[in-house]
């Protein structure tokens, strides 16, 4: 392992100002992209374009972080790498996929990971870590030099301490000023996914949206019971056929469970995509309908805290999904920002704003960071870390 | 053994049309993901509006 937690996949001695670690799926100039992965290993000659953003913003591109393998999956424990391990206790997952940007940040050893979400592998680590992550609107971020998952639900977002500092990073990488400022917000709280948590983490989250701005009012996510379903008829047929030439000649080299999940993507019937696409359409339509008044939506990122690597649940990923799914499907921007513990894991709370206006959840979480220190708390193991390291991000 | 009474040897069938040859583990497995995700693909298929465009 290059680091404690297994975070970074690849690491370049490097020194500079506003040290930034990359998800392995994201393309460095020089650097190996392999996605945890024994199909993929190329050394790309050119940046992706929201590296190449950053650089020109002064970033200094430290290296790659380990993630699920393909990042098509909610944890990062590729069997080719080794699993991420949880800064807060390292015999706990990371979550995934961007679980390497998690565990970096959350270190100490980068101030800014990039991670990608196209069904919550930003949300997930960011929550499990205890560090601000931001999902940002679908084609808000360019994706260009980035290993798809899935062409139309891909994104770009950043991992950092703090909303300022995701800000900062997403502008740059969005190439412009994030504009709107929330003002006399109507926050609708997602009572069905507080319901659905573990008691515990629903209630940190609870007391957490005492301290948010804004009007409250309990809403119900329109087509709830679906959208989880139409997400997957959306993603699996795009990442089998992302996949198709590899899992002709190299198949046995994916881990068991993308080798799995791409196969279903290839085998669902033709008229599978099309069925999800035509009602995403329809899940958008009821979205707006019921909550286009709502500036905020909110709720529990996660139903659960990290588990233990040793005892990952069956259902996991199918607990997570009611979680990951609407943003997913609808394009919608999501900040993540640490609120609290359960047993000494992290619990994030789910700020999800209108599509296009990814500064009212970044800036209604920078007030919440305002009013709380959650976000500055350190895991005890790394009280004694490299001075350099604690440097970085205080 | 006619290939209707064999879901698994029928997905077989259709990765090899696609050039793809899984294990039988594998195809155990997508045969389990197909049987939960497609009776939900069809209850969405016929509650989706008709009216409803790409």
């Amino acid at each position: 392992m290059i680091d404690a937690f297994n975070a970074f996949l690849h690491r370049e001695p490097v020194e500079g100002e506003w040290l930034v670690g990359v998800k392995d799926v994201i393309d460095v100039a020089g650097m190996p992209t392999t996605a945890a992965s024994k199909v993929l290993r190329r050394v790309p000659p050119r940046d992706a374009e929201c590296v190449a953003r950053l650089r020109r913003a002064g970033a200094t591109i430290v290296g790659k972080l380990n993630t699920h393998e393909f990042a098509f999956g909610a944890l990062t424990n590729s069997p080719h790498f080794g699993p991420a391990l949880n800064p807060w206790n390292p015999v706990h997952s990371t979550g995934g996929s961007s679980g390497g940007s998690g565990a970096a940040v959350a270190a100490g050893l980068v101030e800014l990971a990039l991670g990608t979400d196209t069904a919550g592998s930003i949300r997930i680590p960011s929550a499990f870590c205890g560090v601000t992550g931001h999902r940002p609107s679908t084609g808000l971020v360019p994706t260009d030099g980035v290993f798809p998952v899935s062409w139309t639900l891909d994104t770009v977002g950043p991992l950092a301490r703090t909303a300022e500092e995701c800000r900062r990073a997403l502008e740059v990488m969005a190439g412009r000023l994030l504009e709107g400022s929330p003002r006399d917000l109507r926050v609708g709280v997602a009572t069905r996914l507080f319901e659905q948590a573990e008691s515990a983490v629903a209630a940190v989250c609870e007391e957490a949206l005492g301290v948010l701005p804004g009007r409250r009012e309990p809403v119900t996510i329109p087509l709830h019971d679906e959208i989880s379903t139409i997400t997957q008829l959306v993603m699996l047929p795009e990442a089998a056929s992302a996949h198709l030439p590899w899992l002709r000649t190299r198949l046995p080299q994916y881990g068991a469970d993308v080798r799995a999940r791409l196969l279903a993507g290839l085998l669902l019937p033709a008229t599978a995509h099309v069925t999800g696409l035509r009602a995403r359409r329809w899940a958008i339509d009821e979205h707006e309908r019921e909550l286009g008044s709502c500036d905020l939506l909110v709720a529990p990122a996660m139903p659960c805290t990290a588990p233990r690597l040793d005892a990952i649940p069956a259902d996991f990923r199918l607990a997570l999904m009611p979680y990951n799914s609407p943003a997913a499907l609808l394009g919608l921007p999501v900040t993540v920002v640490p609120c609290g513990f359960v047993d000494g894991l992290p619990v994030g709370l789910a700020l999800y704003g209108r599509r296009g206006e990814d500064a009212v959840p970044l800036a209604a979480a920078a007030a919440f960071q305002r009013e709380t220190d959650w976000h500055e708390r350190r895991p005890a193991a790394l009280e004694s870390a490299a001075p350099r390291n604690r440097e970085a991000v205080e | 053994m006619p290939l209707e009474s064999n879901p698994l040897e029928r997905l077989r069938e259709q990765a090899a049309l696609q050039g793809v040859s899984p294990t039988d583990d594998d195809l155990e497995a997508v045969l389990d993901f197909l049987t939960r995700i497609l009776p939900a693909l069809r209850e969405i298929d016929e509650r989706l509006p008709p009216e409803t465009p790409q």
